[in-house]
């Protein structure tokens, strides 16, 4: 911001569609959108679900448990925010839950050469407001 | 089967100067284009009735100021002057290709006779496509709050996914890096025309975001094209050899899940390709040259291994040993790609898969040129395919 010179990293304005993910995150809790009909898991979440066209979608707790999909090493000063984070790591998360089930996290904790495709992680939480608290995942122990 | 077989072909095409910042605006860039493709394809601008773009500026907080950041199809008829003439328009979504085959299809039908279909892009200057709000809406919202924006990065992180399950290595990469270079070299329209690049240079390259370096990466340029389609019984009374639109393949359901997964690209662009070679009712063995979108480098590998020159985990070893090169088997984006020509967003590849079925690619031109294609797009949602020949069968 120009005022402080602080940049501030984007933060999330949960709509209709995803205000039950942000509020769970706000209680320390991964909820992800489930079709109550087919069962299937979607991230981001739908308004009806493409598989089986039921509007009865519902968030559920998940365990918060998956591996790394894939992820790249950011090092480019191209996100407002971030300047003075680079590098750092992006991943995509493929969570126990269902097979491509995937979110997009950091690894706040790891450094670039610790970080391999296949690697088991888990979520914790990220208090960036009173309102937004962003999952975040660690390698797990 | 296709229905458009010896009933549409591409009979022009015209280039604006590509610059990296033009001191011209884009909407002249855009004239300068349509009125080269026009000329070229010996037409005046007052035979045109047809006319089609997909106008987005695929950068973050853009305003869309028609002339100066994007070029509508309705600015282009009052600055052609075709307000009165024009029987066709339309602006489609989802990448330049889907115009075309738009544009095709009216040609077909009989709703135009000869119709350009143009794509303006625009270099805003700064950071490109850096995300530049303090709020993630949307889509956003899931991908910003972690610094996760640019096409390097998610796209990269599929790249790199392929890269760890089949053992592809920067290495491998440059030598598609250099061949396009070479190729640059012999296109008059191309940004990196008489700039040089060795391999050294692409190994020291500027990491942007692992394993993605700068030179995987297209350049953003201020440029337009424009291409002119007619219908084939048209096509032989004009001066150029046609191009005829022999099929094509169009639409992959975007990704459901956050990345897209690798698992979805490969998906989107096999269906693409499927439905091309349906259409066309040729096979990966029939083709001479391809064009395939590099708006990031790896997806070449992703589009020769949907589109079947080599199997799933092999495109990396397939373009080694020339096989791509102007005088190899299969002669992979002959006019440098969109990283050696500029970002013209699959624009350029549709160009010069018509320049060489229609033998006018001057030094690059590959011999005996009966079917050529161009794959243009991110693999999922947007992307499309379209086959050439040069006899209208």
């Amino acid at each position: 911001m120009a005022e402080t010179g602080v940049s501030l990293p984007p933060l999330p304005v949960p709509d209709e569609l995803t205000k039950p993910f942000w509020d769970a995150a706000r209680e320390g809790r991964l909820h992800i959108q489930r079709c109550q009909a087919c069962r299937r898991y979607y991230h981001p979440p739908q308004v009806i679900c493409p598989k089986c066209v039921s509007s009865s979608l519902e968030f559920e707790a998940v365990s918060g448990k998956g591996t790394i999909h894939s992820f790249s090493v950011m090092r480019d000063q191209r996100v407002q925010g971030f300047e003075e984070k680079v590098p750092y790591i992006t991943v995509l998360v493929e969570l126990d839950e269902q097979p491509l089930l995937t979110i997009v996290t950091n690894l706040p904790d790891a450094a670039p050469e610790d970080v391999r495709t296949g690697l088991r992680v888990e979520v914790w939480f990220e208090r960036l407001t009173d309102e937004i608290t962003l999952p975040q995942f660690r390698l797990a122990r | 089967m296709s229905r458009l077989k010896d009933k549409v072909a591409a009979v022009g095409v015209g280039y604006s100067a590509i610059e990296r910042t033009s001191s011209r605006s884009l909407g002249a860039l855009t004239m300068e284009a349509i009125r080269r493709a026009v000329e070229d394809a010996g037409l005046a601008i007052e035979d045109i009735d047809g006319l089609a773009t997909f106008p987005e500026i695929p950068v973050f907080g853009n305003p869309h100021v028609d002339g100066v950041d994007v070029v509508s199809t309705s600015y282009m008829v009052r600055m052609l002057g075709l307000e009165g003439r024009l029987r066709w328009h339309t602006q489609t979504d989802n990448l330049v290709p889907n115009t075309f085959i738009e544009t095709a299809n009216a040609v077909a039908a009989g709703a135009c006779d000869y119709a350009v279909i143009f794509r303006a892009m625009h270099n805003p200057g700064g950071r490109y496509n850096a995300y530049t709000s303090n709020l993630a809406v949307g889509r956003h919202q899931f991908t910003a709050p972690y610094g996760s924006h640019r096409g390097y990065q998610y796209y990269g992180s599929a790249y790199q996914r392929y890269m760890h399950l089949y053992g592809a290595t920067r290495e491998h990469m440059a030598t598609l890096i250099l061949n396009n270079r070479r190729n640059a070299h012999l296109n008059p329209n191309a940004y990196f025309r008489d700039v040089p690049l060795t391999k050294e240079d692409y190994m020291n390259a500027r990491m942007l975001a692992d394993p993605v370096c700068l030179l995987d990466c297209d350049i953003p340029v201020d440029g337009a094209a424009a291409i002119v389609l007619t219908s084939g019984e048209r096509a032989r009374a004009l001066p150029n050899a046609p191009a005829y639109v022999a099929g094509y393949g169009q639409f992959s359901s975007p990704s459901l899940s956050m990345g897209p997964p690798l698992e979805h690209l490969v998906e989107g662009a096999t269906a693409v390709a499927d439905r091309m070679w349906e259409a066309a009712g040729i096979g990966p063995g029939d083709i001479r040259l391809a064009q395939f979108y590099d708006g990031y480098s790896f997806f070449v590998y992703f589009w020769l291994e949907a589109c079947g020159f080599c199997k799933v985990g092999e495109a990396f070893e397939f373009i080694q040993d020339g096989r791509i090169e102007l005088e190899g088997e299969l002669p992979v984006n002959t006019f440098g790609g969109q990283l050696g020509e500029g970002r013209l967003h699959g624009m350029g590849h549709l160009a010069e898969a018509v320049l060489q079925t229609s033998g006018r690619a001057g030094e690059r031109q590959v011999r005996s040129v009966d079917a050529t294609l161009a794959a243009v797009g991110p693999m999922n949602g947007g992307s499309a395919a379209i086959v050439f020949t040069r006899e209208p069968v």
